[in-house]
């Protein structure tokens, strides 16, 4: 993850069209999006938001004010990563032979990951972490075979002090 | 009281004191017209193309300052609102659309005349609805209106499909609308006009840029008394003509790449340029890289988004323009600057706009069209060549007296929006400025002219020729004219068949005559000028040039005194190419 990353989270009135309103604001004003999450929030009719962005400091203030403008945006702003808590969630399919199941259960164990569902086949890891950890895992469990990777994008919350 | 979405749109246009709406009927829209014959209060003028109800709305807003509404059925209606609705949004034009849809169960089945007029108008307008249920009907036809008329004001689109028309509901309409997302901005935050007042009282060289934005927020009194408290020489932006008096001493005309020398070139000289409620876009500032060199920049802007977006400035100031330049007022001290105003002296006796004399070109219709209107009628222009001369020429007297589309550049926009200005202010004088390409892309609206005896006069400039795009031709791709050559009817005829009262000139000696004889006339005229075939507009900031390889017209000879003077370098016409 380059260090141009950003993570920016939006409060947003939910109404016909805002999930497609904010996404096509990315599209159109040529802002990089890395991925989005949305999701339900505290309050019935709003939804929380979290977009990774690539861009400089300039083209970070200029998105956050296009959005800011959206009239579904209620707030947004651009979390650093000291003071927020940043998660994803990660589903790897691996199809390990089976001299390599054990030594696949080690590094799940390791990494304090999960594995939901396993078939004599294929098993299934899961894990909730930050981005570099949820990385550092794939790398990890490359040499298992593996058939698919299902990733929720980041989602942020800020955490003060 | 239960009624239903169709009496609640008309409830809705009578709250909001619209007294004209512009539309076209269909299917999906058919409960709502048939409940309009019950409102004798609000007039519809039915148009002959659903992109002219837009530009209809779009110019009684700019004439009036009020929301402009147009109407269209679903599918085809609706997308050809779309060119208004981008016009509208690029000038933050107060507007309100309202489209018909399919019945609310057959959305997403492509039903007949189905389309997704919301999904397609997103990036186009400020906020769009699409309202499935009844009962937020009123809500959101009372938010629309706020939205499109608060803040940075805009296009909202309001789609709502045929069984919400019918369907009844006893919901009332809201006494306040608050929306958490939105918050217009309001009086400026005291710091940062302590910084503006102080950057102003330190400069030697200031120039002020006012932009539309002044015109938006009806500061046009605050201006005025800043720029002569302050002797700030004030240059507009194209949109921002009429937000300061023209004949003013301190008026230096529009700036751009067709903006007159003078102005153009202070603010390359410039060391402080004040921009007021523009947005610094590239037809003003060129190549933004050699924009304003020796200048910091302030910026007074409503709008967070505006600030930094092209150009850097080193301070601003956020909030509604009345009352940013209220509270700025409050501090500014009298100051001259007189070394400056000599030397911008110097550039308007050196670089005049000139009408060459003893031929017929385009300079000489809109210089006339100014002396007999004295300024003082609505004018609305189309697209192109004609466009530019009008801004340079057309001396407007009054504020919202002038309309033309800056932003997007719509061709076709001239007509229709001078007649949406004339239906919203019936006592004043209304001109559409138009060349013959443009008219041809909305003419059919004459018959709408004559049906609501629309008492428009039509300037039609007939060169030949799509002229701007010929002019780049010349000056860009060596003179190899593609597809610029414009055939038209026999306008004379044409206007016969609408009935339409009609002039043609191609001498100077009728030209007044003509004029006056179109602005006398009662009804609807169309005056075609038959003018000089390849005339260029002059000056120039070629595309992607900075603002000082400005061009001066090739017919410009410098007098002699501003030679003397010792004046700027500036390029002629035949370096352009290099
Ligand atoms: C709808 C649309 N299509 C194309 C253009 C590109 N364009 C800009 S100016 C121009 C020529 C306009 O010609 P005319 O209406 O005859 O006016 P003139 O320049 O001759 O005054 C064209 C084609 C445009 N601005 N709008």
């Amino acid at each position: 993850m380059s260090a141009k990353h950003h993570t920016i989270t939006a409060l947003v009135q939910n109404e016909a069209g805002t999930i497609n309103r904010l996404v096509s604001l990315f599209r159109r004003r040529g802002f990089s999006l890395a991925s989005f999450n949305a999701g339900d929030c505290e309050d019935p009719g709003f939804s929380r938001l979290t977009f990774i962005v690539d861009g400089d400091d300039a083209t970070i203030s200029q998105c956050l004010k296009q959005l800011d403008k959206l009239i579904d945006v209620v707030e947004c702003e651009d979390l650093p990563k000291e003071s927020s808590v940043q998660r994803e969630l990660a589903l790897i399919r691996v199809e390990p032979t089976e001299d390599q199941r054990q030594s696949l259960y080690n590094i799940v164990n390791e990494f304090i990951a999960r594995t939901p569902r396993s078939t004599p086949t294929c098993v299934v890891v899961e894990q909730v972490a930050d981005v570099y950890d949820i990385e550092r895992l794939i790398e990890a469990l490359r040499p298992f075979n593996i058939t698919e990777i299902v990733r929720t994008g980041v989602v942020a919350m800020k955490v003060e002090g | 009281m239960n009624r239903s979405g169709a009496k609640i749109v008309m409830e809705a246009l009578v709250r909001e004191g619209v007294d004209t709406i512009f539309g076209y009927p269909g299917g999906v829209v058919l409960p709502l017209y048939d409940e309009m014959l019950n409102w004798p209060q609000v007039r519809h003028v039915l148009v002959r193309h659903e992109q002219c109800a837009a530009h209809m709305a779009d110019g009684y807003a700019r004439a009036t300052g009020k929301v402009g509404v147009c109407l269209a059925t679903s599918g085809p209606g609706a997308t050809n609102l779309v060119t208004g609705i981008a016009t509208a949004i690029m000038d933050g034009i107060p507007m309100v659309a309202i489209t018909g849809n399919v019945n609310s169960w057959a959305i997403g089945k492509d039903a007949f005349q189905e389309t997704d007029i919301q999904g397609i108008t997103i990036p186009i307008t400020k906020h769009n609805y699409l309202v499935t249920d009844i009962n937020e009907l009123p809500q959101v036809l009372a938010e629309a209106f706020y939205l499109a008329n608060s803040g940075r004001k805009g296009p909202v689109l309001v789609d709502i499909p045929k069984d919400v028309f019918t369907a009844m509901s006893e919901a009332p309409f809201p006494d306040t609308i608050v929306r958490r997302g939105y918050k217009p901005a309001g009086a400026p935050a005291r710091a940062e006009i302590e910084v503006a007042a102080r950057l102003i009282s330190e400069a030697q060289r200031p120039v002020i840029i006012a932009g539309a934005g002044i015109l938006h927020a009806q500061a046009m009194a605050e201006l005025l008394y800043l720029a002569e408290t302050t002797k700030i020489p004030v240059i507009n932006s194209l949109l921002g003509l009429g937000s300061f008096p023209r004949d003013h001493e301190l008026s230096l005309g529009m700036m751009g790449m067709h903006g007159e020398a003078a102005g153009t070139l202070a603010v390359q000289e410039a060391d402080l340029v004040i921009g007021l409620g523009n947005r610094f876009d590239d037809r003003l500032t060129g190549n933004t890289g050699g924009f304003a060199p020796k200048a910091k920049i302030l910026h007074f802007d409503l709008d967070p988004s505006e600030i930094g977006k092209t150009v850097n400035p080193v301070a601003w100031v956020l909030g509604d323009l009345k009352l940013s330049l209220g509270e700025l007022n409050k501090l500014i001290q009298p100051s001259e600057h007189p070394a400056w105003m000599a030397q911008i002296r110097v550039w308007q006796t050196q670089f005049p706009l000139i009408v060459p004399e003893g031929r017929f070109p385009t300079r000489t219709v809109l210089k006339g069209l100014n002396d007999v209107t004295h300024g003082n009628a609505i004018v609305a222009t189309d697209v192109g060549q004609h466009q530019m001369w009008t801004a340079q020429f057309y001396k407007m007297k009054k504020p919202m007296s002038w309309l033309s589309s800056g932003g997007l550049g719509t061709m076709g926009y001239g007509f229709p929006a001078a007649m949406g200005a004339k239906f919203a202010r019936p006592d004043e004088e209304v001109w559409a400025v138009v060349g013959d390409g443009g008219f041809q892309m909305t003419l059919q609206e004459l018959q709408t002219a004559v049906e609501y005896n629309c008492n428009v006069k039509i300037c039609l400039i007939n060169n030949g020729f799509l002229g701007m795009v010929r002019q780049w031709q010349e000056l860009f791709y060596d003179n190899r004219h593609s597809h610029v050559a414009m055939g038209s009817p026999d306008f004379c005829k044409l206007a016969d068949a609408y009935g339409v009262k009609f002039f043609r000139c191609s001498r100077l000696e009728d030209l007044e005559a003509t004029l006056k004889g179109a602005s006398d006339h009662v009804g609807p005229v169309l005056c075609e000028f038959v003018v000089e075939m390849e005339e260029n507009v002059f000056p120039m900031v070629g595309p992607g040039a900075t603002n000082s390889a400005l061009v001066m017209d090739p017919d410009l000879i410098p007098s002699e005194e501003a030679h003397q003077l010792g004046a700027f370098e500036t390029t002629h016409a035949g370096a352009v190419k290099s």
